[in-house]
């Protein structure tokens, strides 16, 4: 017998009642990982093991692909902004130019981009493996809470790991920025430290770690919790890597501009 | 003493598992049998408290596995040993950290002890030189072999054995059903059993259940399985069936 065919504001309906349900599904994990997380911080529960393994994944493993990102980013602020410093002469603002929108802005974005396609998506493929593979309920079945065994110390790691990069990333800008002032622009390096110097402000430099620290927490908490709710062998895997990345870049964004908003 | 209350399981709402009532004494061994995709692994899981049921209670020794607490469920599970399916061995760690990881997160001896037990663990499968290798430099039937070791070197009381001999050739398939009758006789571990070996486990378990489509068909003795008339269970017991495929 041939099912009967919906009307089609009953499927736009059902599509959209699909949709809240599974996104509320997603909030609600996440918020319960959360709760979770706060649970074990309070005293502080990780594994020491564990911790520096994820540390030397996480932080000595991007720090190439990081450098590279920020002296390239550097350099396209500086060849950005050139054209209007050229324009109106106004060389002395070429680092403060460079300095403030790496700074508060583009340094944390595109590092937490960077960490969140290369360390998030790793670690929900680490985890929705483990998942699959029942090695997660093998943890449980040794007595072991996977919250504190294995996420506690993603999240701590990739909190301190995102922060230290952003430090890295932002002073790696800056040399990317300055020399491309020098070379390209002609602009001394001596004038666009002093620019640095003089008008970038401590607090603009805060503002970014600031971002990094939430971005850090929002990819850990998004991709352990995409990861731990894998199923569905390989595909799965897929699915929840997919879905981490996608909803670690709206994390990221949603923070930016909450951080700015309430930061400025 | 194990006691399966009533457990029903739902997927999507759909029962995989329907009323599922029998009990394992304490020091025997229950052969979980039946076709695949009946709900052996869920029932396994949900005894181990891995799994919560739609509906039911699972109790061990007394105790409600569902109604404990964070402290009393993981003292229950260092006195359970788990056997699964597809091995989960650790993959970032090495086949002796595998075997070693729960004597140490039970924190109770000391490395050189701890060393000492791994081995022996690795000689009682014939695997005495592996334990640097990683899992996935190693075959399935060795990895089943891996995981059998962890199960028991903290000599739990109560151990799960999901397809202990699945992919393993005849030979170390009959040492693993040895070992896991030394494990019934002469320690008196409770245990269940899953396997499609029917011939292994006739010797090693007390009680056989059989488990279609989420549905409990049978549960008895050895002598009771073998004078059942119940077709499915005659048909597994002795190997053949009725219809043919296709």
């Amino acid at each position: 017998m041939a099912s009967e065919i919906k009307p089609i504001w009953q499927r736009v309906l059902n599509n959209i009642g699909d949709r809240f349900m599974g996104w509320s599904f997603e909030v609600g994990g996440v918020s319960l990982l959360v709760w979770e997380i706060m649970r074990n911080t309070f005293p502080p529960k990780l594994d020491g093991e564990e911790t520096w393994r994820n540390m030397y994944k996480v932080g000595v493993k991007s720090f190439p692909i990081v450098v590279v990102t920020a002296l390239l980013v550097g350099a396209i602020m500086v060849i950005q902004s050139g054209m209007y410093i050229e324009q109106y002469g106004a060389y002395g603002l070429l680092g403060w130019g460079a300095g403030y929108s790496v700074f508060r802005e583009v340094g944390p974005i595109m590092i937490g981009l960077m960490f969140s396609g290369r360390v998030g998506a790793n670690n929900t493929a680490e985890l929705g493996t483990m998942k699959v593979t029942d090695q997660i309920d093998a943890l449980r079945a040794l007595a072991i809470d996977p919250v504190r065994y294995l996420v506690m110390p993603r999240v701590f790691t990739m909190i301190v790991m995102m922060f230290l990069l952003v430090v890295v990333g932002d002073f790696v800008s800056l040399l990317g920025g300055a020399a491309t002032s020098q070379y390209l622009l002609g602009v001394d390096m001596t004038l666009f430290a002093w620019s640095v110097i003089t008008y970038v402000s401590l607090a603009d430099f805060l503002h970014g770690l600031y971002k990094a620290v939430a971005f850090g927490f929002a990819i850990a908490v998004i991709s352990c919790h995409f990861g731990l709710n894998t199923s569905g062998g390989a595909v799965g895997v897929g699915r929840s890597v997919n879905a981490s990345v996608v909803g670690s870049a709206i994390a990221i964004f949603i923070l930016d501009y909450l951080i700015t908003y309430l930061d400025t | 003493m194990i006691e399966v209350h009533n457990v029903t399981k739902l997927h999507f709402g759909r029962p995989v598992l329907k009323d599922i009532t029998l009990s394992i004494p304490e020091g025997s061994n229950l052969g979980l049998i039946g076709p695949g995709g009946a709900g052996k692994s869920l029932l396994l899981k949900i005894i181990c408290g891995l799994v919560v049921p739609d509906e039911g209670t699972v109790t061990i020794d007394g105790q409600d596995v569902f109604e404990l607490d964070e402290i009393e469920i993981a003292k229950l599970r260092f006195r359970i040993g788990m056997l699964f399916q597809n091995y989960a061995l650790f993959d970032f760690m090495n086949v002796a950290d595998n075997i070693a990881f729960p004597l140490r997160q039970e924190g109770k001896l000391g490395e050189d002890e701890i060393a000492a037990k791994v081995q022996e663990q690795l000689d009682s499968v014939d695997l005495p030189t592996i334990g640097h290798q990683f899992p996935n430099e190693l075959s399935g039937g060795m990895k089943k072999r891996v995981s059998f070791a962890r199960a028991v070197v903290p000599e739990p009381p109560i151990v799960f054995y999901d397809d202990p001999t699945a992919g393993l050739d005849p030979v170390t398939s009959s040492k693993i059903f040895l070992l896991l009758k030394a494990m019934r006789d002469e320690k008196g571990v409770t245990s269940v059993t899953i396997s499609h070996d029917i011939e292994g486990i006739k010797d090693i378990c007390d009680n056989f259940a059989l488990l279609d489509r989420g549905e409990l068909i049978f549960w008895g003795s050895r002598d009771e399985v073998e004078s059942t008339d119940l077709s499915l269970v005659r048909q597994f017991w002795d190997g053949f069936s009725d219809d043919e495929l296709g």
